[in-house]
């Protein structure tokens, strides 16, 4: 069995699962973000109801609000506080970050855990050497709140191998927006995904967690990395206590795997209106923009804020830009106090925000009128996801979106380097 | 929620929509925390207006590859149902929409071919059970994947809170 199938056995209580089986598995947290606690809470209280099995495994991060803007939003934030401390759930408020990050730094999410989430991109969490899979509403309502349990079917595994160095301005941001086009969306629908590689392998924590953010887009049922020292040792800095490390058994067999060797890779930019159209940046240098910002699931790490502060510290922001800042987590935002960046970033004419999802479907920011472009380190760029449906959204890397600040365009990101 | 329920064939009014339609576009950011009063008149309206004043109880949704793709808000499928909508034959699915629609009674048949099935208008006949799209209108027949008979069970309960109340947890399957 692959890692997946071992989590998936030893949480269902079996020697063994073959793809295909339909399981019910004990889950060991769950998460659940402003947007989908208040929902998931109607469908329990109105049609379920009763005691939850384990309310300490049941995470809510409000991270899509960072201060409500309207009554109606205040109301809706009171009912889910109410509702988590009414059942003892654990509760992180608004400011304290985006739900991934947030899950991560806290030490939720442990090693071999088997997790849900109720956002999109919870396949981000196999990152941990976990198994994790996005679950609706009533999936929450009918089997996580009142018996901790979850039903799966269990997916086939494709395995993609990423081999090579990247060149000098060429991040794992970029990698992984090439990644994604190259597989291609909803390719591995249904699936579950094993990304591998020197090049994976070689790389720190928080760049491994750009890869499996994206098993979404792929299609990818749940996304992960063998666990190996790097995870153990972030897994142990955040305080994970009593996990069981789950890796694939030697030998074991994959539906298919696809190589990628990103040596030759430029600085990429996935351009308008969805995160298979992918291009390198060149192709859009000159585009004029009015908003940059770092944040959301695919931004608003360290890393992000300490290669905008390089690029800042070089040369100010354009002054028709806007440029966002929004850590990902309390702990982003202490580092870079502590780095210095977050000094850097401000004197270079960029504005801090709360930690939190951003401009995230402008919830609470980051809404753009028609005609107006943004570029960013968010995840999605459907049309319409941030005000006006003629507004544009260009994906990219921390560094090409901190290099279009300062030029007031889309640019190259090495001529900062 | 639907009670318990026999799977029988269907036969319906085609409304037709591309590839990758996200979830964005079925209930917008903007009204996803509204009543589904409030989220009607906004379902798939930036892909065709005429959607949610023409759609009727009994019409069935064609589409094509990835349907449902982005945001898991399990809102979307409700949305398609409260529209009137009986089922939705695509190329393929998302998969939390995909679980999120049978969750809540909503049937979905994956049918190589769809995106050439039938026009807005057509009348299809779908059975779950067996696999078979057929445009009524035109005359072509498709082979579509059968339903897994997890998810008919689920469907016949008329979604997962029903089919807990019924088998608990377990869900019939054992195990945990």
């Amino acid at each position: 069995m692959n890692m997946i199938e071992k989590i998936m056995a030893k949480r269902s209580g079996r020697r063994k699962v073959t793809p295909g089986d339909v399981v019910v598995c004990e889950v060991d947290c769950a998460l659940l973000h402003d947007l989908s606690a208040r929902s998931c809470r109607i469908v329990f209280e109105k049609q379920v109801g009763g005691k939850m099995a384990h309310p300490e495994r049941i995470v809510t991060v409000i991270d899509h609000q960072f201060s409500p803007p309207t009554e109606e939003k205040a109301a809706i934030l009171v009912a889910i506080r109410d509702f988590s401390w009414k059942n003892n759930m654990p509760l992180y408020d608004c400011g304290s970050g985006n739900i991934h990050n947030v899950a991560l730094q806290m030490g939720h999410i442990r090693p071999g855990d088997l997790v849900v989430g109720s956002d999109s991109h919870s396949p981000v969490q196999g990152v941990m050497g976990a198994f994790c899979a996005s679950l609706g509403n009533d999936s929450y309502a009918a089997t996580v709140m009142p018996y901790s349990k979850s039903w799966f079917k269990v997916p086939e595994t494709v395995r993609i191998e990423v081999t090579g160095k990247t060149r000098p301005g060429v991040t794992p941001r970029d990698v992984a927006l090439w990644l994604c086009a190259e597989i291609g969306e909803g390719r591995v629908n249904y699936q579950a995904v094993k990304f591998c590689g020197e090049y994976l392998e070689s790389l720190p924590f928080w760049d491994r967690y750009l890869f499996p953010l994206m098993g979404v887009d792929i299609g990818a049922k749940c996304a992960y990395i063998d666990p190996d020292k790097t995870t153990t040792d972030f897994a142990d800095s955040v305080g994970c206590k009593g996990y069981e490390v789950e890796r694939d058994d030697p030998g074991t067999k994959f539906v298919e795997t696809w190589s990628y060797d990103i040596s030759k890779l430029e600085p990429q930019i996935c351009f308008p209106a969805t995160v298979g159209n992918v291009a390198p940046i060149s192709e859009y240098a000159g585009t004029p923009i009015n908003w940059a910002e770092l944040g959301g699931h695919g931004g608003g790490r360290l890393t992000d804020v300490e290669q905008a502060a390089q690029v800042l510290r070089k040369k100010s922001k354009h002054g028709h830009v806007n440029f966002n800042i929004v850590p990902g987590s309390r702990h982003v935002f202490s580092e870079a106090v502590k780095s210095g960046a977050l000094a850097a970033l401000h004197q270079g004419g960029a504005t801090w925000f709360p930690a939190s999802t951003g401009a995230n479907q402008a919830v609470n920011m980051g809404a753009m009128a028609a005609g107006e472009t943004m570029i960013s380190t968010h995840v999605r760029n459907f049309p319409g996801r941030n005000g006006s449906p003629k507004a544009q959204m260009f994906l990219a890397s921390a560094l090409s979106v901190a290099a279009a600040a300062t030029a007031g365009k889309i640019t190259d990101p090495r001529e900062f380097l | 929620m639907a009670s318990e329920k026999k799977i029988v064939p269907m036969k319906g009014r085609a409304w037709k929509f591309g590839d990758n339609v996200p979830t964005d576009s079925i209930v917008p950011t903007a009204v996803v925390q509204g009543t589904m009063e409030v989220i009607l008149p906004h379902v798939l309206a930036d892909l065709k207006p005429e959607f949610p004043k023409g759609v009727k109880p009994g019409d069935i949704m064609v589409a094509g590859h990835h349907f449902g793709q982005s945001s898991g808000r399990g809102v979307a499928s409700k949305a398609i149902i409260a529209s009137g909508i009986v089922c939705i034959v695509a190329e393929s699915f998302a998969r939390t929409f995909l679980r999120n629609s049978y969750e809540v009674g909503l049937p979905l048949l994956e049918c190589p071919g769809a995106s050439e099935l039938a026009k807005d208008g057509d009348i299809v006949y779908l059975d779950l059970v067996k696999g078979v799209a057929r445009n009524e209108t035109t005359g072509v027949t498709l082979q579509a994947r059968p339903v897994e008979p997890f998810l008919l069970t689920m469907l016949e309960a008329g979604g997962i809170i029903p089919l807990v109340k019924k088998t608990g947890p377990d869900l019939g399957r054992g195990g945990a």
